[in-house]
């Protein structure tokens, strides 16, 4: 009835199929549903496409721990290596 | 047709300020002062800011404040500037997001590869 | 030196280095935005008693304050990064590394999207960013629009477009999905339009006076339209309809939608494409914590509050020392309880710093959170009160281990 095409991540491009399909033949969590698929690794650091998986997961009957579940990594902002410390 | 909202029952006037000119990818297009690129640019029409990297599939902004990254241009050569934040300068120059060289993905067989890589080589040596 | 560093220059961050300021400390605040105000600047509504809350005015008004009390406002600035450091809080930012004793995260919400195929063409924004480029940069995001998801943030942007001369063609359900199972139910999207009046479910039935009264809609000229929908200020509310794809090949150029039943199922043979230029999805709120995650903070996850929810007390207090936060990071409500917080914030801060004169102001301020918040026309969640009693004891939980 829906699209299993259709773009969750729009980042990496990650489609609400291939998000279905990888937790179906996994069962696995939020970070690790990030780590097969690349949903949540972009350039927006998941800012747009986390509370979609988070009901993506819930609607699979996986609550959301009181733990943020995908983690953040900081630099939580795309920044040049120069502003990190490299040379020009 | 004038996009821009110049009057506004309880916000009133839109502040008169200078108009200026900028270019994206090459052509020029009139600003306001105090507009961003991405809100400039859709005042003359223009939607798309970007393809996706990978897909080619187009994008143009999204939230309008900095979070998702969709509106990301090159601005004076600087790449990944996120338009939606950036004020429009006198002359700037914005180019849209182009997809990107992926020769690993694109290779198929080692004379494939070759070539891609060879391809991907030269227009890095070009764009140097 | 800098006594307390803020980010965030919205209601919540500009009311707390006010309220620091005020107390002689030195406040810096740093901003993503090319100007300061955050969402409020974006905001335009009438209040239940008729006028108008105007949040370019509010924010100027802010601002103003806030500069003339000495506080150094600087915009077009991205922090990527803070860590504790020997009793400090470093914060690494597009301009440096600052070093301060006191830190406050006030970098409100993002909006969470009712994807359906086609939503990442050009032309397709969230409603906030629709609000944005109307009311803050004063451009049309296009001729004919349609908005996807109906809420109570929506049906208040939809008019603010309406008002700024945007033509909003129809607001429509989102296709179900299992990302849009809330959203995309006529029933639940209804309750949830109507709960805040209090009203028990069969709402139509209830729909009357009393409703407009509390909704402060009675300008608002409320009626059915055939087929389960609603036109409030003009704009018509498509309960029973849902777009199952945006089309175009460049751009935006329409909707495709269908009648659905009252569980969102799809009628066959009811497909049709409305043209439109630009398209706004309209999700929720939820908390942007980014930073808190990154320093380490506890969370809770409260979908009252929006999601997750970094731990604080009444105090704006974290668990991590020296960190605190304030305004719609700290849960989903709206600009006046972001101020409240943020002068609870400004004012504890200075008292955690030995420079609070008086306890008065700050036990004070602390009460007019509660006020404000007992006095707001309308939640965006009515379970919110409940929310924040569970907060507040898992930071007791969190504080006492």
């Amino acid at each position: 009835m829906f699209t299993q095409d259709m773009v969750i991540c729009r980042c990496e491009e990650v489609s609400l199929g291939k998000l279905m399909q990888t937790f179906a033949a996994h069962g696995c969590s939020a970070r690790e549903l990030k780590l097969r698929t690349r949903a949540g690794m972009g350039t927006c650091g998941g800012r747009t496409c986390r509370s979609l998986i988070l009901a993506l997961l819930q609607e699979s009957g996986q609550e959301p721990s009181h733990a943020v579940p995908l983690g953040y990594q900081p630099p939580v902002r795309p920044v040049s290596f120069s502003l990190l410390g490299g040379r020009e | 047709m004038d996009r821009r909202i110049l009057n506004h029952p309880v916000l009133g006037p839109s502040a008169p300020g200078k108009t200026l000119t900028f270019h994206f990818d090459g052509k020029p297009y009139t600003a306001m002062q105090g507009e961003t690129v991405a809100a400039a640019l859709l005042a003359n029409g223009i939607r798309r800011l970007r393809v996706h990297e990978e897909s080619g599939s187009p994008r143009g902004l999204y939230c309008n404040i900095g979070h998702c990254f969709e509106c990301r241009v090159t601005i004076d050569d600087q790449p990944g500037v996120r338009a939606c934040l950036t004020l429009v300068k006198e002359g700037m120059k914005v180019f849209s997001g182009k997809v990107l060289p992926a020769p690993l993905k694109q290779a198929k067989s080692p004379d494939a590869s070759e070539k891609q890589n060879s391809h991907f080589i030269a227009e890095r040596a070009e764009s140097r | 030196m800098t006594d307390v560093l803020i980010v965030g220059a919205g209601p919540a961050g500009l009311s707390a280095a006010l309220a620091s300021a005020e107390q002689g400390l030195s406040v810096r605040v740093l901003d993503e935005f090319y100007r300061p105000g955050g969402r409020l600047l974006g905001q335009l509504h009438e209040e239940p008693d008729g006028k108008w809350w105007n949040g370019l005015a509010e924010a100027a008004t802010l601002c103003e304050k806030a500069q003339q009390a000495g506080v150094d406002i600087r915009c077009g600035v991205s922090v990527y990064n803070v860590a504790q450091n020997d009793g400090m809080w470093q914060v690494f930012t597009t301009e440096g590394v600052f070093e301060v004793p006191a830190l406050l995260l006030a970098t409100g919400a993002s909006e969470t999207a009712v994807p359906v195929p086609g939503w990442t063409l050009p032309g397709v924004m969230s409603i906030g960013a629709a609000q944005v480029m109307t009311n803050v940069q004063r451009v049309r995001p296009g001729e004919r629009g349609v908005i996807i998801g109906i809420n109570v943030l929506s049906v208040a942007i939809a008019r603010e477009l309406k008002l700024a001369g945007v033509h909003v063609d129809r607001m429509v359900l989102p296709a179900l999905s299992p990302v849009t199972s809330a959203a995309g139910n006529p029933v639940q999207v209804m309750e949830s339009l109507l709960r805040v009046a209090h009203l028990a479910p069969s709402p139509l039935l209830r729909l009357g006076s009393r409703l407009l009264q509390t909704l402060g809609l009675q300008k608002a000229g409320l009626h059915f339209l055939p087929g389960g929908g609603i036109r409030m200020w003009g704009i018509p509310l498509h309960l029973r309809t849902a777009a199952l794809e945006i089309v175009g090949t460049e751009q935006v150029e329409g909707v495709r939608i269908a009648r659905i039943t009252p569980e969102g199922i799809p009628v066959p043979g009811t497909e049709k494409i409305v043209p439109a230029d630009f398209v706004c999805i309209a999700g929720g709120l939820s908390p942007l914590a980014e930073l808190a995650a990154v320093a380490g903070c506890s969370f809770a996850w409260l979908p009252s509050l929006g999601g997750h929810v970094p731990l604080h007390n009444e105090r704006m207090q974290t668990t991590l020392p020296g960190l605190y936060v304030a305004g719609n990071i700290t849960g989903i409500e709206s600009a006046k309880v972001a101020i409240a917080q943020g002068t609870v914030a400004g004012l504890s801060i200075a008292a955690d710093l030995g420079r609070l004169r008086d306890p008065e102001p700050l036990r004070q301020a602390m009460e007019q959170v509660r006020l404000v918040r007992e006095q707001a026309a309308i939640q965006f969640h009515p379970e919110i009160a409940r929310g924040r009693e569970r907060l507040q004891q898992m930071y007791e939980q969190a504080k006492a281990v």
